[in-house]
């Protein structure tokens, strides 16, 4: 190819990424710039939403790293028997959908869960005796799955320590604790403000945990979607618009903080190895700790497992369920009404996986390889996705395909397009942030290699690039199949009946009490999500 | 000798290998070079006198007082690490200053220590941004700011390019002496050794072979190793050993081998000019191979000639 066909190709990947990332945020800002809606937006409950927004994540963050940094420590330094079997085990929430999280923590902890049951049976209360609901129960959700960011985060800092800079502070008279926080903080503080950052995005944009649990409690994502309901459109607008514009400045804010990657900049070093713990007693508590971590973060999901057991009915005021059958999962799999959204969650997650994972290619190869004058813009483009929350995006297409105005907007709302549309716009920037880094590391003269050995460029790229570039690509793409289908903000705001996907059905039948076919869906959607995600872990 | 700093049977088994036990007196104001190869425990030892490993037996004692299981935090022993482990997140100053937390003239003590390696002015530098050398003398004055009673350097020269490791040997040498501070440092290179250390400890495979001055060890070898490691030396066996007046096994160094009309019968394989002189790369009757110098026109490739020694030291066949 030459240099001029890359540049005009880089000029379509521009153009088309802009029409799918950028231009319906562009139609949602003239939208929101409508006077009444702007009023509208200035009286006092949706500031309230748009602040409970900016705290509840904050708060988020401070509790997810009061759990994660400690339970990083525990495992990446010290030595105990389960540690490397419990230091998976205790990263497994965040390869879960969000939802199945949610849904497992209200069978457990719910008001009907397994928790308030025994309660009331143990003192014999006349009621359960707490509702879980409000801001509490949308940050104990939060922090239960969004620790892992700060923990395996902090793990990766800390295994990047040279642990003669832990011995020169001792050497120079410092303590256990001065050295913690005189040079290991301070060194793992990129670390901790890219979980931090992570975390603050993901609560920011956290739709299940205040849709499910929030009751009169809302967030901005929450109320966007009540809003759209209500048919306020224009409203709606302005609050997508302010969410996003939080959500930009919460990203820039933190970056400022972040900091150069110092641990790089110096010389080479050797991890600290996890230190056996010699003290009986000590030993015992981290062992205890460990485990007790352990099951108490993988309880919820076992819970699921159980009620998806429960035929429909069964169980009414008994601490356990009296009956276990495999009842739900034969509805699940024999009646096609309910067999629908299992396959239209798998079909769509894997067409806009695959139409991400080729955008993302050609981003890489004409990025890295061409140098093609655009190249920052379709990597911020790539990006974009990312820094604003799912909401606005499911609302800002929703505005853009539900009008007929060709080229640039169609009707597609309502017809099967719209939703693998949405699902591959928030799989843009997994694939593409994995395969770009993927294309850096790869040494060009691989394919130079390969070209001068009478290779031609089809034939280098199925048994040389693509090859190299698997271990990213598996990575990308298993975390944007996963991402979709377990997708609920976008699919809330534009599914039909016919196109309905697995979230929705889990709502739906909790809505109608059936929680045994909920749980079956939502053990489909973690052993599936589960599956998927080791796959694409294998190097 | 009453020792400044005792070793006394030092011993630290790993569940492949054992280090010691190993006892070593080291006077008050002496540089200690520990040499080995890799794999000799040498850096197991340094790390044993720091602190970061504790001894499976035996004593270290400093002035009297027992350290053996005192923390390093505690020890007061001054350490330069092999890639210095400078704090990124610090400059060059508060990396200094970062053992005199809580004295109130700690910056004034950091820009003295600053001024004692030649970096007066440096505080507010970042370390990244200086040369390698500058971060080694960084690394000792942060050191030496607290006025350690030991100073401990792992290989404190390997990181320098060679044309400035001569230069920097000397003036680390100076500095040390100045400052008079007891000092045991880490090396693998035989010539580093010997420029820095005032005494040397050759260590093999977990055991000390010999500790003496560089001369001591070069021409009195305790040991067969020793005699093999310290600079450049033949080993003669067999009737090589016996042609040159020797019996069991014969070491002789290659200044030592001269040219003659008998002895040990040779043909010139090699030669090797350095200026001065020349390595004549000789073969053996026997398939033996060894080395002579020599005047440069000595003697041309393919000559059969004889060479005597004038000195040679003597082994039985275990090396002793």
């Amino acid at each position: 190819m030459t240099r001029r066909t890359a540049q005009i190709a880089g000029a379509g990947l521009a153009l088309l990424l802009a029409w799918l990332v950028l231009f319906p945020i562009l139609v949602v800002a003239r939208e929101a710039a409508d006077g009444t809606a702007l009023r509208a937006f200035f009286r006092a409950g949706e500031w309230s939403a748009l602040w409970a927004s900016v705290w509840i994540s904050l708060a988020s963050v401070a509790l997810a790293a009061a759990i994660g940094v400690p339970l990083a420590f525990l495992f990446e330094w010290f030595d105990f028997p389960g540690r490397k079997t419990l230091g998976s085990l205790v990263a497994l929430p965040v390869v879960l959908p969000p939802l199945v999280g949610v849904i497992a923590f209200l069978f457990l902890y719910g008001e009907s869960g397994f928790i308030a049951r025994a309660v009331q049976a143990l003192f014999g209360l006349p009621e359960a005796p707490w509702r879980l609901q409000g801001p509490a129960a949308i940050l104990l959700v939060h922090a239960y799955s969004m620790y892992v960011y700060f923990y395996l985060f902090t793990r990766a800092g800390l295994a990047k320590l040279d642990v003669s800079m832990l011995e020169a502070a001792q050497a120079l008279g410092a303590g256990r604790w001065a050295t913690i926080r005189r040079v290991v903080l301070p060194l793992v503080r990129p670390s901790l403000v890219g979980a931090a950052i992570l975390t603050f995005m993901t609560s920011l944009g956290s739709f299940s945990a205040p849709y499910v649990f929030g009751g009169g409690f809302r967030v901005m994502t929450t109320q966007i979607v009540a809003t759209k309901l209500n048919g306020d459109l224009p409203l709606a607008m302005v609050e997508t618009l302010a969410l996003a514009v939080v959500a930009v400045a919460g990203l820039l804010i933190l970056r400022r903080t972040e900091g150069d990657d110092i641990l790089v900049a110096l010389g080479k070093g050797i991890a600290p190895r996890p230190r056996p713990i010699r003290r009986p007693g000590i030993r015992a508590l981290a062992t205890v700790a460990g485990w007790g971590f352990a099951v108490l973060l993988l309880l919820p999901h076992l819970t699921l497992a159980l009620v998806s057991l429960v035929p429909y009915g069964a169980w009414t005021t008994q601490i356990l369920p009296p009956v276990l059958s495999l009842e739900n999962y034969r509805r699940l799999f024999s009646e096609a009404e309910r067999l629908r959204p299992l396959l239209n969650s798998l079909w769509m997650a894997l067409v806009s996986t695959g139409a991400a994972v080729v955008l993302a290619l050609a981003a890489g190869w004409l990025i890295v390889r061409r140098r093609i004058a655009l190249r920052r813009a379709i990597e911020g483009l790539l990006a974009l996705p990312w820094a604003l929350p799912g909401t606005v995006f499911a609302i800002a297409l929703a505005m853009t395909f539900s009008v007929h105005a060709p080229p640039l907007r169609w009707v597609l709302v309502g017809t099967a397009a719209i939703l693998p549309l949405a699902y591959l716009v928030r799989a843009l920037p997994l694939t593409g942030r994995a395969l770009l880094a993927g294309y850096r590391q790869l040494d060009p003269a691989l394919e130079e290699a390969a070209a001068s050995l009478g290779a031609g460029r089809w034939r280098t790229l199925a048994r040389v690039t693509l090859p190299q570039l698997r271990p990213g690509l598996a990575a990308g793409a298993s975390l944007a199949f996963v991402a979709a289908l377990g997708d609920i903000v976008a699919s809330i705001v534009l599914y039909t009946y016919e196109t309905r996907p697995i979230s929705i059905e889990i709502l739906s039948s909790l809505r109608l009490s059936e929680t045994g076919v909920a749980a079956a869906f939502g053990v489909v959607l973690m052993v599936v999500s589960a599956l998927v995600l080791g796959i694409g872990a294998r190097r | 000798m009453t020792a400044f700093l005792g070793v006394e049977a030092i011993e630290k088994r790993w569940p492949d290998t054992t280090v010691g036990p190993i006892t070593l007196d080291i006077a008050r104001g002496e540089i200690v070079a520990l040499l080995g190869p890799s794999g000799s425990g040498k850096t197991t030892m340094l790390r044993l006198l720091a602190g970061f490993e504790t001894p499976d037996g035996g004593r270290i004692v400093v002035e009297g007082e027992d350290v053996t299981t005192t923390t390093p935090a505690r020890r007061r022993f001054g350490m330069v690490f092999q890639h210095y482990a400078l704090f990124p997140h610090l400059d060059v100053g508060e990396n200094v200053a970062f053992g005199l937390r809580g004295q109130a003239d700690a910056a004034q003590k950091a820009g003295e220590a600053l001024r004692l390696v030649d970096l007066a002015g440096f505080e507010r530098r970042k370390v990244q941004e200086l040369s390698g050398g500058q971060q080694q003398r960084v690394a000792l004055a942060r050191a030496l700011a607290p006025e350690p009673r030991v100073l401990l350097l792992d290989e404190p020269l390997s990181n320098l390019d060679p044309a400035l490791r001569e230069r920097t040997r000397r003036e680390l040498r100076q500095l040390i002496k100045r400052v008079g501070i007891t000092t045991v440092f880490v090396t693998h290179e035989q010539e580093e050794a010997f420029d820095l250390g005032d005494r040397i400890a050759v260590l093999s495979a977990g055991r000390l072979e010999q500790v003496g001055a560089p001369d001591e060890l070069y021409e009195r070898p305790a040991t067969l190793f020793v005699a093999t490691f310290v600079g450049r030396a033949n080993v003669f066996r067999g009737p090589a050993a016996r042609a040159l007046g020797g019996d069991a096994v014969v070491v002789v160094r290659p200044e030592r081998l001269r040219f003659a009309d008998a002895g040990l019968a040779g043909v010139v394989r090699e030669r090797r000019y350095t200026g001065a002189a020349a390595f004549y790369m000789l073969e053996g009757d026997g398939g033996e191979r060894f080395e002579v110098l020599a005047e440069p026109d000595a003697a041309d490739i393919g000559d059969r000639v004889f060479v005597q020694a004038e000195r040679m030291i003597r082994f039985t066949e275990n090396g002793r």
